[in-house]
């Protein structure tokens, strides 16, 4: 489902070459549950950066459903993107003038999607995420747990092949990081869709069905989580 | 992206940053405001300057004359009556087919027979102008009758309301011009002459005759009194003209017999010929956009024409660069303001660079984010334009009460300039506020479409 092919990765600032990620290579099954763990500066972020299409790695070629994403355009990365990619941020990125339900229905927007089907879609999802009472309140309205349910929500809309999950938990206390775990977790068996969270939390990542730990732009380790484990083929080291 | 929604999302934005839109709507309305009011003095002052034109001058009517510089047909036949020595003559054969042309309600002539002096029986006299005409037609050329109908009998003549006003007897007249002329700067004597000439009388059905003094040295005989006629009818005041200007201009309609008869008394009818001749005519026409059309086919029949036009021509170029003028102090005004929104707008695509980064995450393209931009300067300067609207209404209003006041009145209409916004230039001041927004917009969209997202969203 998604595939990573010797990708390295250099910025450049100042004139001076900074290496950040050296020949990583692993493979993520459809329907598959996966960390990527690292403390910061491991060169995490800029892998799921890297994956999501939102920057080009210096080396190595990016498959998801089986098409290269580093070769692709802006536009086409884009529409790409709308189709077959969800994003959970940290910090939520809900647009604080629209609704929970309008922040919901966002990416289907960009679709041309009928304002009926949206409505559809996004209650159905905001009842799965257990905030339907609130689809018509706006963000500011709501506490950080919501919030990052309303994001979760959001994701699912275009009913991606892979959703990125850059640190979910990571502004949330101990009980609400568990409550959105658990969301995920459900929503991964429920509807097959692949996650892959980036996590500087070993006690996240060991609820994933498998870690990649990356240290200082290598991948040290591929391991089995604690999650119930789905396919048997894994990502390669 | 559904219109409906790119609309949403500007307005969520529009509302939210009410302060910014707020400065771009009065910038906006401003420079609307000032073109609707322009392009509305311009139109109210040239409606206005029309009225009086109208007021004054005929705009439906062409006044015929014989075309004098045509050959009279040449040879020793020059002088004699024939086919070929009527041309260029206005005469009743040419008014004949000039009654039959389409648009063409009514053809006489208006033979000016010079200035008599009109004297009534119990002896006042007055200076007034003689024209033959077909007094049947006089309401067809806007004519109305105070006193009296218009009557084709022999000897009756038809006045106008400057004919009846002034009339002084012989000895009252003579003592009063002899005093002025001996002290031309006594104020009561002049005062008294102004009084006395502007006093109308009643000559409906009186019985007058007129004196014409002919003043060629070789005419053996220079005073010819004519026969009495009867006074048949009084002519209301023209609408629209001021009775104080129409006291001045003092006129007798007589009928083309009575014209024969008087000719033939004033020992006129020297060169008379079998036929009649006119040295003038008036064509009155359905309407003014038919004029020059008829003037056309007038002149076809070797006669000269003039009418009014030229009044309305010189008064529409006049106008035409007030409104060219104003109309470029309302575009410059709305460039100054475009300036304001391209300003707002640009701050705004930093501010919500991290909001445009999400947005494209979340799959928006960048034509869609220059869309929504641009959407939303549109809508800014819509509203901008509506406000304009309002601002031009307060305006005018501001203006009239001004005019109301400083002129208290008009010239010869009677009526004051009153500016009103014309309903088509509300789409007008609309279109230019929008247009205004739209281009103000696209800067500001180009540079939010091209905001990298990663590093939009990527937090310190």
């Amino acid at each position: 489902m998604l595939r990573v092919e010797n990708i390295s990765h250099t910025f450049k600032s100042g004139g001076e070459m900074t290496p950040v990620l050296h020949n990583i290579n692993f493979e993520v099954q459809q329907g598959e549950m996966v960390a990527l763990l690292g403390s910061s500066g491991s060169g995490k972020s800029t892998m799921l950066n890297l994956m999501a299409g939102l920057m080009k790695p210096t080396e190595g070629h990016i498959f998801i459903a089986d098409q290269d994403i580093v070769k692709m355009g802006e536009n086409k990365l884009a529409e790409f993107r709308r189709k077959n990619i969800g994003f959970i941020f940290q910090a939520y990125e809900l647009i604080s003038s629209l609704t929970v339900r309008e922040n919901v229905e966002l990416p289907l927007v960009f679709q041309s999607v009928s304002p009926s089907v949206r409505k559809q879609k996004s209650l159905a999802l905001l009842e799965g995420v257990g905030i339907l009472d609130k689809a018509e309140l706006f963000p500011s309205q709501l506490s950080g747990g919501q919030q990052q349910r309303v994001s979760i929500a959001r994701s699912l809309i275009t009913e991606p092949s892979v959703i990125f999950a850059d640190e979910p938990t990571g502004n949330l206390d101990t009980k609400t990081e568990e409550e959105i775990i658990n969301i995920l977790l459900n929503l991964n068996k429920k509807m097959k869709t692949t996650f892959i969270v980036v996590t500087h939390e070993l006690e996240v990542a060991e609820q994933m069905q498998r870690i990649f730990t990356l240290r200082d732009g290598f991948m040290i380790t591929e391991k089995h989580g604690v999650a119930e484990v789905g396919p048997e083929e894994g990502g390669q080291q | 992206m559904r219109i409906s929604d790119v609309s949403r999302l500007a307005w969520g934005q529009i509302k939210r940053r009410k302060v910014v839109t707020g400065l771009c709507m009065l910038g906006i309305s401003i420079g609307c405001a000032a073109i609707v009011v322009a392009l509305s003095l311009g139109d109210s002052a040239q409606s206005y300057a029309n009225n009086e034109v109208n007021a004054q001058f005929k705009m439906d009517e062409i006044t015929v004359t014989p075309n004098e510089g045509v050959s009279q047909g040449g040879g020793e036949g020059a002088t004699k009556t024939g086919a070929n020595s009527n041309v260029g003559k206005l005469t009743d054969q040419k008014l004949d087919i000039i009654k039959n042309f389409k648009h063409v309600i009514a053809a006489a002539p208006f033979q000016d027979m010079g200035y008599v002096q009109m004297e009534t029986v119990d002896n006042k006299v007055g200076d007034l102008n003689i024209i033959a005409t077909d007094l049947s037609l006089l309401t067809k050329y806007d004519f109305s009758f105070q006193q009296g109908a218009p009557s084709e009998q022999a000897g009756s003549v038809v006045l106008n309301y400057g004919a009846t006003i002034g009339l002084l007897d012989t000895a009252t007249r003579d003592g009063l011009i002899e005093k002025l002329t001996a002290d031309p700067y006594n104020a009561e004597v002049s005062q008294q002459y102004q009084e006395l000439t502007s006093l109308p009388s009643e000559m409906y059905q009186q019985r007058v005759q007129f004196r014409y003094v002919n003043y060629d040295p070789s005419s053996s005989k220079n005073s010819y009194l004519s026969s009495p006629l009867q006074v048949a009818g009084v002519l209301k005041v023209m609408k629209g003209v001021d009775p104080q200007m129409a006291m001045y201009d003092k006129k007798a309609y007589i009928s083309r017999e009575t014209f024969a008869k008087l000719s033939e008394e004033f020992n006129l009818n020297k060169n008379s010929s079998e036929t009649v001749t006119y040295n003038s005519a008036i064509i009155k026409v359905d309407k003014q956009e038919n004029l020059l059309q008829i003037e056309a086919l007038i002149k076809k029949l070797t006669l000269n024409t003039s009418t009014n036009l030229y009044q309305l021509e010189s008064l529409n170029s006049t106008f035409a660069m007030i409104k060219r003028v104003a109309l470029g102090v309302g575009v410059f005004i709305l460039i100054i303001a475009s300036i304001s929104i391209i300003v707002a707008m640009t701050m705004s695509t930093h501010q919500r660079r991290r909001q445009i980064g999400i947005m494209k995450v979340l799959g928006a393209n960048m034509s869609q984010i220059r869309i929504m931009f641009i959407m939303e300067s549109a809508l800014l300067g819509l509203l901008g334009g509506m406000l304009g609207i309002g601002f031009s209404y307060l305006i005018v209003t501001g203006i009239n009460k001004l005019v109301g006041s400083a002129a208290g009145g008009g010239m010869g209409t009677g009526q004051s300039l009153v500016i009103s916004i014309p309903l088509s230039t509300i789409p007008v001041g609309i279109i230019f506020a929008i247009m205004t927004g739209v281009i103000s917009g696209i800067y500001p969209a180009i540079s939010a479409s091209r905001t990298n997202a990663l590093t939009a969203i990527r937090r310190d």
